[in-house]
């Protein structure tokens, strides 16, 4: 196992080195630049000109690319572009509040869609189950922000029992958690669609299966059989997806974050694209990489643990 | 087997762990900066100078103009009393950003930067609080009047005392001189320290002694060009010598030190800065304990934070029906004032058929600025009819003035067809245009849509972000380019847009010169000299009727600043007309019951 | 609609593969599962409805979608306006209609292109094994390490604005997950006794992974298909929510949804209309997804 793993990790360098070189030409490639964005549409082309050297803008691009490998390999993500500021400080600052965030959200989605995937699954074809799927579909139709909005109207407006905007003060664990209920239920309930329906499928599927069967046959109560037997086989898929929903919630909670106005790493990271903060953005993205590899590993060493027919 | 279990505990964890550390390890990144120096920060530094408060009378008694009165009480207070002449509170205001860009006052070009940068600096004469149209004095002690001296103008400004620098880490608070005003404008004049460079040419600044600052001008200019250049907007604002030093340019981006009634407390990216009141500002303790700015892109997520009494002053948005909306609102008060920033559609001429006279004047007709309007709402932006809105400016023309001379082009689409069938465009024909995402700029862009198809020109719109809208546009992408601005004075809206120099790409100083246009370049550096107001406002005017005679740029309307605030605040003054596109919030701003 | 399509072209293959009495009572087996799934057919019906909504916009809808009326913005539903006028004074029940057309063929074109080339990447993957699986999978997750937002933006802003590149934008979003689902999956098929058995008889690769294992994946394959073609619609929504959806006037539920939030306490009639055809359209597909899934999958049927 632990050789597996070293080699996922080896075999992870080259996706890292991918992306950056990607991210590097991309935004490189994208019309518009840092120092336009910076100063805005007052100043003149004089003043960007002076910025854009100052920025370095006016390097090749190979000896850019350089020097971003080089500081990098030095273990230094630099600074903004834009502000000036240590990025690595900035991402500090804000990944608390990802981290929660996309945790609260997939937690609510796993904890209100497994029981209703499995419960549909049980119940399979019977008002329960209608009821369930029309309910988990009506939260996934509905995109982020506009959910966002309803809950904000709803529990901060109307009956003002949470504040509608801001990502509370981490030091605080109160304001903090009050500022994270209606943004977490906001993705989970997106997400509680997606899980309880591939919990659904995965558990028609597993019930089917001969040793379910054969548990049936030797006489096991049906919740038994379900919880002890069949849950376990339906997990199997569930957790393979839970990795990318971790994922994408990180990447794409950026909707959610800009309603709620609460920093993040989504935010962050399109800020910076639309800004033309190349550097920050490159460096948001190393650190978002390397997210993405941890979890995509942790994924598959879960998925080899839940289901021992799979043998690297 | 086993160690696969073993494995999943860790994982649990793992996961358990990064869930909890969500909450505790921020503490030492967070904490210090917003919790823990509340009390530490704002007043031990500025405790001490405080006796030198002593200077306030002095300015107090310098009164020399009409605004003055109104603060004299003020000061009287504050020494006698400090304590209770607080209010207290912390206002928090959202604007329409993602984020900051720069909080040097000399880079701050959006109205997010400017709006902090103006609580946290001063300048040598202001516009007085919520009326543009004046002039005070602000860290000098009154306007002075320009000499002739061998040719060259020269202004003499005294400085007020005890104005004091705010304290930044390793500078302690200085009263501000002569020096730190030089060097301030030296830098504004300087293109590798700011964006506003081109505004102080031909300038040179001069310390005659640490309370009084020579300007020299090499080309003489007139007094309402003179003003702006020094006053609270743009290059003019005045930073501390010494914490420019110690801070350096990329430091200053994001921790502003001035002589203002704020000072920079904590900032966090694309979320908020928090500044603090500066108990020894010149003009007296501030009401506020003080101003946190938060960054919200999101109009819906601004209004319900305000709703909902997280936030006490948002950025509206200029259109009628949401300010219709948010009046009846309980607690919730909307201002709408000047200045507005003006929408212009100019003509590209490189791109053809608008090289063709008929065909642009076909396009006027065929457009109409009731329609314009009525996506933004009367009440909240008026149709303008040259490129330098008379409303706000001298230079402008009227409706009146317009159409005295036959060029208000007053809608008449059965004769802009004809005039379209005449130039060899019998069925119109197919356009390119791009488009900021900005909402503002949509609007007008779907607008300019729909009416052009009236008259068989199709318009294929794109919408691409802000950033790349503004590179696009400056590289002869769109035939039509709408745009919205404000430009302090007529001769900024003309040099900028209409004088061959700023012609895109081209010029010699390449600006938003969008038409390619240079025919009025001679009208706009005569008004420039023209020390002459009567005959400066004529060169403008005359330079605008040529413009609209070579219809290459149709002035569509002014949309007006829209704001909403709890009514609890107090801004402290009326909001008659801000120059700056945000209402300011100053010592005087304050919560009522 | 793309799930019918997708699914028959496996059939077809199927039947050249096996060209036998045997397949033809199993063809009718197939669709009589599915008709006795009452809620399945409901589905069916309900994605035809939408279909043909879309399809006969321009005759069912009296006013045209583009129409400005500036007078009379924000009006409420009434007679004239079935369903009130939007932003710009447009009838936004004809808007509606003609938003049906490009959502679907969003929705649907993208999750087809993300699914063609997720589903071939994770077969290949899964059952090749050693280098080849090693390669696609790290492509996957250079592609997965984008944002899919940010991917988004990026095609758009390089790309400009337009139905296709929103399509390739979604789709290349969308192909990964498909192809890290197929990949596990085939991981697990692979090892099972039918396959060993067909390995051991000599079975080429391709015709095992036709054969084998694709008709065993296709259920799960439906069931992500049907539910990412509502994320497709989401994520168009959430593009046009920065700002960079399909180039205006035209209109998606997406952009209809974006600018109606803004005045959803004084005209919720912006939005809430093409968030109804959203969940419709989405319920549609599911129901029919789940459908298709119950009919592929062979161990349901006893």
């Amino acid at each position: 196992m632990a050789r597996y793993i070293i080699q996922r990790l080896l075999s992870s360098i080259p996706v890292f080195l991918a992306v950056l070189t990607i991210i590097f030409l991309v935004v490189r490639v994208l019309p518009g630049d840092p120092a336009t964005a910076a100063l805005g549409d007052y100043a003149s082309k004089s003043a960007v000109e002076a910025l854009r050297t100052k920025m370095g803008l006016d390097k090749p691009l190979p000896i850019q690319y350089l020097d971003f490998m080089l500081a990098l390999a030095r273990g230094d993500l630099g600074k903004s572009m834009i502000r000036g500021t240590p990025i690595i400080n900035e991402v500090l600052q804000v990944l608390p509040y990802t981290l929660e965030l996309t945790f609260a959200g997939i937690l609510i989605g796993v904890l209100l869609g497994i029981p209703l995937g499995v419960y549909a699954a049980v119940k399979r074809n019977q008002l329960a189950d209608y009821v369930g799927r029309i309910i988990s579909l009506a939260g996934l139709s509905v995109p982020a922000f506009y959910l966002g909005i309803l809950l904000m109207l709803l529990f901060a407006i109307a009956l003002q029992w949470l504040p509608a905007v801001g990502g509370g003060e981490i030091g605080d664990p109160v304001d903090n958690l009050t500022h994270l209920v209606l943004p977490a239920l906001t993705l989970g309930l997106v997400m509680t669609a997606s899980v309880a329906r591939l919990a659904r499928s995965a558990m028609l599927n597993v019930l089917s299966q001969d040793y379910v069967r054969t548990a049936r046959g030797k006489g096991l109560a049906e919740t038994a059989v379900i919880l002890g037997h069949a849950l376990r086989s339906a997990l199997i898929p569930i957790v393979s997806l839970i990795g990318i929903w971790a994922i994408s919630l990180i990447g794409d909670s950026v909707t959610t974050e800009v309603i709620f106005a609460r920093p993040g790493l989504g935010k962050m990271m399109v800020g910076a694209i639309l800004q033309r903060d190349y550097t920050a953005l490159q460096s948001i993205m190393v650190i978002y990489t390397g997210f993405v590899v941890i979890i995509n590993l942790s994924a598959d060493l879960i998925y080899g643990v839940v289901d021992p027919r799979i043998r690297h | 087997m086993k160690h696969k279990f073993i494995l999943l505990a860790i994982l649990t964890i793992v996961l358990v762990g990064v869930a909890c550390t969500a909450a505790p390890t921020p503490a030492p990144t967070a904490a210090p900066p917003t919790a823990a120096p509340k009390p530490t920060d704002a007043p031990k530094p500025t405790e001490a100078p405080k006796p030198t408060q002593a200077p306030q009378p002095t300015a107090a008694a310098k009164p020399t103009d009409a605004p003055k009165p109104t603060e004299a009480p003020k000061p009287t207070v504050a020494p006698t009393q400090p304590p209770a002449a607080r209010s207290g509170g912390v206002l928090r205001i959202a604007q329409n950003a993602t984020d900051l860009n720069n909080l040097d006052p000399h880079y701050a070009t959006t109205t997010q930067d400017r709006s902090i940068v103006d609580m946290v600096f001063n300048a040598l004469v202001r516009y007085k609080p919520g009326d543009g149209s004046v002039f005070e004095p602000d860290l000098a002690t009154e306007l002075p009047e320009p000499k002739i001296v061998g040719g060259k103008q020269e202004w003499t400004f005294n400085l007020r005392k005890g104005a004091m620098c705010q304290p930044t880490d390793g500078v302690p608070a200085y009263e501000l001189t002569s020096e730190d005003v030089v060097y301030s404008l030296t830098k504004s004049a300087n293109k590798d320290r700011s964006a506003y460079a081109g505004d102080y040419t031909g300038m040179t600044f001069e310390a005659v002694n640490p309370s009084t600052v020579k300007i020299t001008l090499d080309n003489p200019i007139s007094k309402n060009l003179f003003y702006p250049r020094v006053s609270n907007y743009s290059g003019g604002f005045i930073v501390c010598k010494k914490a420019a030093e110690k801070l350096g340019a990329d430091k200053m981006k994001t921790m502003p030190v001035g002589t203002g009634p704020f000072m920079f407390k904590s900032y966090t990216a694309q979320d908020k800065i928090v500044l603090v009141a500066n108990d020894s500002y010149f003009r007296g303790k501030p009401q506020l304990d003080g101003v946190e700015v938060r960054f919200m892109a999101d109009l819906t997520s601004r209004e319900l934070g305000l709703r909902g009494g997280q936030l006490d002053v948002i950025n509206g948005a200029p259109d009628k029906a949401w300010v219709d909306k948010m009046k009846p609102v309980q607690n919730v008060q909307v201002d709408v004032f000047g200045v507005g920033e003006v929408a212009t559609m100019y003509f590209n001429l490189n791109i053809p058929p608008m090289d063709k006279l008929p065909v642009r004047q076909a396009i006027a007709y065929a457009l109409s600025r009731d329609e314009f309007l009525a996506f933004v709402g009367p009440t909240i932006g008026e149709n303008v009819y040259s490129v330098v809105p008379a409303k706000f400016l001298a230079g402008g023309l009227t409706e009146q003035e317009a159409k005295a001379k036959g060029l208000d082009f007053t809608t008449d689409l059965a004769k802009a067809k004809k005039l379209l069938a005449d130039a060899g465009y019998p069925n119109g024909f197919n356009l390119k245009l791009v488009t900021s995402e900005m909402t503002g700029y949509k609007v007008l862009y779907e607008s300019l849509q729909a009416q052009l198809a009236k008259i068989g020109i199709k318009a294929d719109v794109q919408v691409i972000d802000h950033t790349s809208f503004h590179n696009t546009i400056r590289q002869d992408a769109n035939a039509l380019v709408v745009y919205i601005a404000w430009r302090p004075n007529a001769d900024a809206y003309l040099t900028r847009f209409l004088h061959s120099d700023s012609i895109i790409i081209t010029g010699k100083k390449p600006d938003t010169n969008f038409v390619h246009y240079n025919k009025i370049d001679k009208l706009i550096d005569q008004a420039r000299v023209e020390l002459d107001a009567t005959k400066q406002v004529d060169l403008w005017k005359q330079a605008q009727i040529q413009v609209l005679e070579d219809m290459v740029a149709f002035p569509i309307q002014y949309q007006n600043q829209v704001y909403a605030r709890a009514k609890t605040v107090d801004y402290g003054h009326d909001l008659k007309s801000v120059l700056a596109l945000y209402p300011g919030v100053d010592e005087k701003t304050k919560f009522v019951k | 609609m793309a799930w019918l399509i997708h699914a028959s072209g496996i059939k077809v293959e199927m039947s050249m593969q096996a060209p036998s009495v045997k397949f033809v009572s199993q063809r009718r087996r197939m669709w009589n599962t599915f008709l006795r799934n009452r809620v399945a057919v409901l589905g069916l019906w309900l994605v035809i409805a939408v279909v043909l909504l879309a399809i006969g916009a321009p005759w069912i809808a009296a006013k045209d979608p583009l129409i400005q009326d500036p007078k009379n913005r924000l009006s409420a539903p009434g007679i004239e306006y079935l369903l009130g006028q939007d932003t710009f004074g447009r009838d936004i029940f004809a808007r509606l209609l003609y938003a049906a057309h490009i959502s679907l063929v969003v929705g649907l074109c993208s999750v087809l292109l993300g699914g063609t080339l997720g589903v071939t990447l994770g077969l290949i993957a899964g059952y090749s094994g050693g280098k080849i699986e090693n390669l696609i999978m790290r492509l996957v997750d250079v592609l997965m390490a984008f944002p899919s937002l940010l991917l988004g933006i990026t095609v758009l802003a390089v790309l400009g604005s337009g139905i296709e590149k929103m399509i390739l934008a979604i789709g290349i979003m969308l192909s990964p997950a498909f192809a890290r689902v197929v990949h596990g999956n085939t991981l697990s098929l692979k090892e099972r006794e039918f396959v060993e058995a067909a390995r051991c008889i000599g079975a080429r690769q391709v015709r095992i992974l036709r054969i084998h294992i694709l008709p065993n994946i296709l259920g799960d394959i439906l069931v992500l298909g049907s539910l990412w073609t509502a994320s497709a619609i989401r994520i168009e929504a959430n593009l046009s929510f920065i700002g960079l959806g399909i180039s205006p006037p035209t209109p998606t539920w997406g952009n209809m949804i974006r600018e109606g939030s803004v005045h959803l306490l004084n005209a919720p009639w912006l939005s809430v209309f093409p968030g109804l055809a959203i969940l419709v359209t989405v319920l549609a597909f599911n129901l029919l997804g789940d459908g298709l899934r119950d009919v592929f999958d062979p161990r349901l049927q006893l």
